[in-house]
């Protein structure tokens, strides 16, 4: 049982990081390989404004949101809109996020150093609760709950709202939408910075629930979440919790099973099988060509 | 200086050679992020086999090491190549980084590779090595880039589809640039082992994968150069910084970042796109006498196409429902009808592209099944345009039709990398029969613009050049002349007539109706993926059920243009008969067919 939950609550951490990833990815057709450092920005910067100026964690998060939020318009402005329309807008996408991604953890260690810092042991409530015979934090549980409704959230925004319509527009056709009067700068601009507004925020929750942070954080879950959204179908938000859930819960029965040195190849191995066997994901819709 | 720098400069072609490995597969339109795997797993293994002393007294160490770790290389390549190698784009990145890094875990947890601690390697690779291992892949990538192989990656790169229909086995050239990526990407490995006397998995992370590419773009994968330029800027640029005094640690790489970006947003064939390229391949080869020798074509009144209750649905739709066509050499068969008849599906059944789900069909002597492969039957004579227009966008015009050539020219990479004087020959024998082409069709003086930059109609015609380079004894067109005007149109159907007075089987879709009944010699007509009609241009346009159903559908512009030339056939029909029947001179109604006086709409959009 103890087991179960732990890989639930891993696999919650690696689902929040993986759905920014997946929504920008499902929409917007763009792997955005500067969602690692995203990650790394929101944690470093939780941490310094909670452990410099006191601030409390429940006012933390929402200003890391709103630093996530912009992070997300700056990489959409600099490193995707100039690419639009080229036909190398795929490599060069992926190339222009990390040159920016690297840019982000440079200023980042320009800012706080390359060390490894913390939360101050008292930023976040240390209850704790049994549940079935096993040990849970509060922690823990608030970002399984954050992580549910954050994908309820956002499905149903993606499914029902204006906002939603426009954005499975320009997924559908990003030349037709623009003919119809979307403004497909604004709706691409907006994804982004909920995608990177919750990168940062998971960043953040990441580093309280392992309490410790340093610039490398960000690219060992990149890998772990490539291996979530194409496991739960690329662009699919179930799917990216879904797949996080199961990518969580492997990992810590292979750790208890296996030895610890073996881990990552679960994540690996799962991706590649996936990748072979059902290449459109657990949840996700096969593309067609046409002639 | 030499001394000083001679790490900097032995890296520096290390790493070219790693950004080849990667322009490699890059220059055949995918990505691939396994080569450090492969890289790690020839450089470990090859610590295994490489001796202390030179085999059989003569074969240095080294050189045992470099050829294990090539065919270690290619070995490993094949294997992952071989599920992974259907994905595409994102898919195949995160398919071999998985790879990459599955190679990396089960390499730490090797006791005989010493795990995470890493293991020892004597030195054994100088500036001199790793310089002449540079000189010789760049080598091979300069003389590939201009060989049949090479522009066949091109083509794969700027569309898989096409290059499909001019007979390349695109799934076997794909495995051949991974394989090639493999060799070098040993290669790479077991150099990178020998120079820094020490590895150790971790190296060969997803970190350094990614600093490959990253070198591989910059430097642009239009020219062989492009590796060694990105290899030269990435390596140089920390340097140059250290010289100019800039110690702190966060802005070497917040420079290195910016200055990526820069390239990336602004260069986009990266630095290699910055040199001028050099125009050989461009000039036009007029001399009739240079064209290669061509197979004779099958005989004028062959049976070329011969389909019996052919059908295709998806899900419940039938697309095209039990339709029986024949085709014979030295004719040429218009397939008429309203948008969405099934035209484009029928004769995509007939090119191999998609498998027809009921009926039976031969083509070219091939029978058409599920397993029926498009590039067989382009390697077997069939040509085919496109309704969307597919070329090779960013190759010039002649380079289209050179691709176009593929079937009747030869594999030139071996000869060329010799330069044997047929590696010449063939090339020029190549360059006649497409100039040919071009001239033929009207392009001649355009041959060296981009395919995409070119005009609709320029394009339309580009495609049936490139089409007829491959020498077809079956030409496909999906309206070759969407787009085109009047004059246009009627130097198209002289072109068609011609290509038929020739022996070859042409089969057209248009929606042109004038120019396919001036054009030819039987029509077809269909519709809802029926056939409602067959015979002579003449018979059908005064057939009422082919008029009933344009005017049924109201599906385009090009419909109500089809309808009103069929009205007016009919109207024309009409006075005849009303004209026999009171004896009067029909002549004058007749002849004025170009106004179709009342026809439901106006005849010319221009």
């Amino acid at each position: 049982m103890q087991l179960f939950l732990d890989g639930i609550f891993l696999g919650s951490i690696y689902a929040l990081f993986a759905i920014g990833f997946t929504l920008v990815f499902g929409i917007l057709d763009r792997l955005n390989l500067a969602h690692a450092s995203v990650f790394t920005a929101g944690a470093l910067v939780g941490i310094e404004v909670v452990s410099r100026f006191g601030i409390s964690i429940w006012l933390a998060i929402p200003l890391v949101l709103v630093l996530g939020a912009l992070l997300g318009v700056l990489i959409e402005r600099i490193a995707f809109r100039p690419l639009a329309g080229r036909h190398d807008a795929h490599f060069a996408g992926l190339i222009s996020s990390i040159a920016f991604g690297a840019i982000i953890l440079s200023l980042l260690q320009a800012l706080f150093g390359a060390d490894t810092r913390r939360f101050p042991a008292d930023a976040f409530p240390q209850a704790r609760f049994e549940i079935l015979g096993a040990t849970v934090s509060l922690l823990q549980v608030i970002i399984l709950v954050i992580s549910v409704s954050l994908m309820v959230v956002l499905t149903w925004l993606v499914a029902k709202s204006k906002l939603g319509r426009g954005m499975r527009t320009i997924a559908e056709n990003p030349h037709a939408a623009a003919v119809l009067g979307l403004n497909v700068g604004r709706i691409s601009s907006t994804t982004f910075a909920i995608s990177s507004a919750l990168g940062a925020v998971a960043g953040v929750l990441f580093t309280l629930n392992v309490n410790a942070a340093q610039l490398g954080i960000g690219h060992a879950v990149e890998l772990k979440a490539l291996a979530v959204i194409v496991v739960g179908g690329m662009g699919s938000l179930p799917g990216a919790l879904v797949g996080g859930l199961i990518l969580g819960l492997s990992e810590v029965l292979a750790v208890n099973y296996i030895g610890s040195s073996w881990r990552d190849m679960v994540a690996f191995g799962l991706l590649f099988l996936i990748l072979i066997l059902r290449p459109q994901g657990l949840f996700g819709a096969r593309k067609t060509r046409e002639v | 200086m030499l001394v000083e720098y001679s790490s900097l400069i032995t890296l520096i072609a290390l790493t070219a050679i790693l950004a080849f490995s990667f322009y490699a597969v890059l220059i055949a339109g995918q990505l691939s992020l396994a080569q450090l795997g492969l890289a790690s797993l020839a450089a470990f293994t090859s610590s295994l086999v490489v001796p202390d002393e030179p085999l059989f007294g003569f074969i240095p160490p080294l050189a045992v090491g470099i050829v294990f770790g090539m065919c270690v290389g290619i070995l490993a390549a094949f294997i992952l190549g071989l599920p992974v190698i259907r994905l595409r784009g994102v898919f195949l990145a995160i398919a071999t980084l998985a790879f990459g890094e599955m190679v990396r875990i089960f390499l730490i947890n090797q006791t005989w590779t010493n795990g995470a601690q890493g293991l020892g390697f004597p030195k054994l690779v100088g500036i001199e090595v790793a310089w002449i291992a540079l000189i010789v892949v760049a080598y091979w990538f300069w003389r590939l880039s201009g060989s049949r192989m090479g522009r066949a990656f091109a083509a794969i790169r700027e569309d898989e589809l096409a290059a499909t229909t001019m007979g390349i086995n695109v799934a076997r050239y794909r495995m051949a640039s991974f394989v090639i990526a493999g060799a070098v990407a040993g290669l790479y490995g077991v150099l990178l082992a020998y120079f820094s006397r020490f590895a150790d998995p971790n190296e060969f992370s997803f970190t350094a994968a990614v600093d490959g590419l990253v070198t591989a773009v910059v430097g642009g994968v239009t020219l062989f150069v492009g590796p060694l330029l990105g290899s030269v800027f990435l390596s140089v640029l920390p340097e140059l910084q250290r010289l100019l005094g800039i110690n702190a640690g966060w802005i070497r790489p917040t420079i290195s970042g910016v200055l990526l970006l820069v390239v990336i947003l602004f260069l986009p064939g990266g630095l290699s796109g910055l040199i001028p390229r050099r125009k050989s391949a461009k000039r036009l080869v007029a001399n009739p006498a240079l064209r290669p020798d061509l197979p004779a074509l099958p005989a004028p009144g062959t049976e070329l196409v011969s389909l019996q209750g052919i059908g295709k649905s998806y899900g419940g739709v039938h697309a095209v429902r039990s339709v029986d066509l024949s085709v014979q050499a030295g004719e040429v068969l218009g397939l008429i009808g309203p948008n969405g008849a099934g035209k484009t599906t029928l004769v995509n059944m007939v090119t191999g592209l998609t498998p027809p789900s009921t009926g039976t069909g031969v083509v070219l002597g091939a029978a058409l099944t599920a397993g029926t492969k498009a590039h067989r039957l382009a390697q077997s004579g069939v040509a085919r345009t496109f309704q969307q227009i597919k070329l090779f966008n960013r190759l010039s015009a002649l380079e289209n039709v050179l691709v176009g050539g593929y079937r009747i020219t030869h594999d030139t990479l071996l000869r060329r990398l010799l330069f044997l004087p047929s590696a010449r020959r063939f090339e020029r024998e190549a360059v006649a029969m497409a100039s040919a082409q071009l001239i033929r069709v009207g392009l001649g003086d355009k041959a060296a613009n981009a395919a995409g930059d070119l005009s609709y109609g320029d394009q339309r015609r580009l495609e049936i050049a490139r089409a007829l380079a491959s020498h077809p004894s079956l030409l496909v067109l999906d309206e070759p002349a969407a787009g085109m005007n009047h004059v246009e149109a009627g130097r198209l159907s002289e072109l068609i007539r011609s290509l038929a007075a020739d022996g070859i089987a042409v089969l057209v879709i248009e929606h042109n109706v004038r120019m396919m009944l001036a054009t030819c010699d039987r029509i077809m007509v269909l519709n809802f993926g029926e056939v409602i009609a067959s015979g002579k241009p003449a018979d059908i346009a005064r057939d009422p059920k082919v008029l009933e159903a344009y005017l049924g559908s109201a599906g385009n512009d090009a419909d109500v243009e089809a309808a009103s030339v069929l009205a007016a056939e009919n109207l024309a029909e009409v006075a005849v008969e009303l004209a026999r029947e009171h004896e009067q001179g029909p002549d004058a109604v007749i002849g004025d067919d170009a106004e179709p006086n009342g026809a439901a709409e106006p005849e010319d959009k221009r």
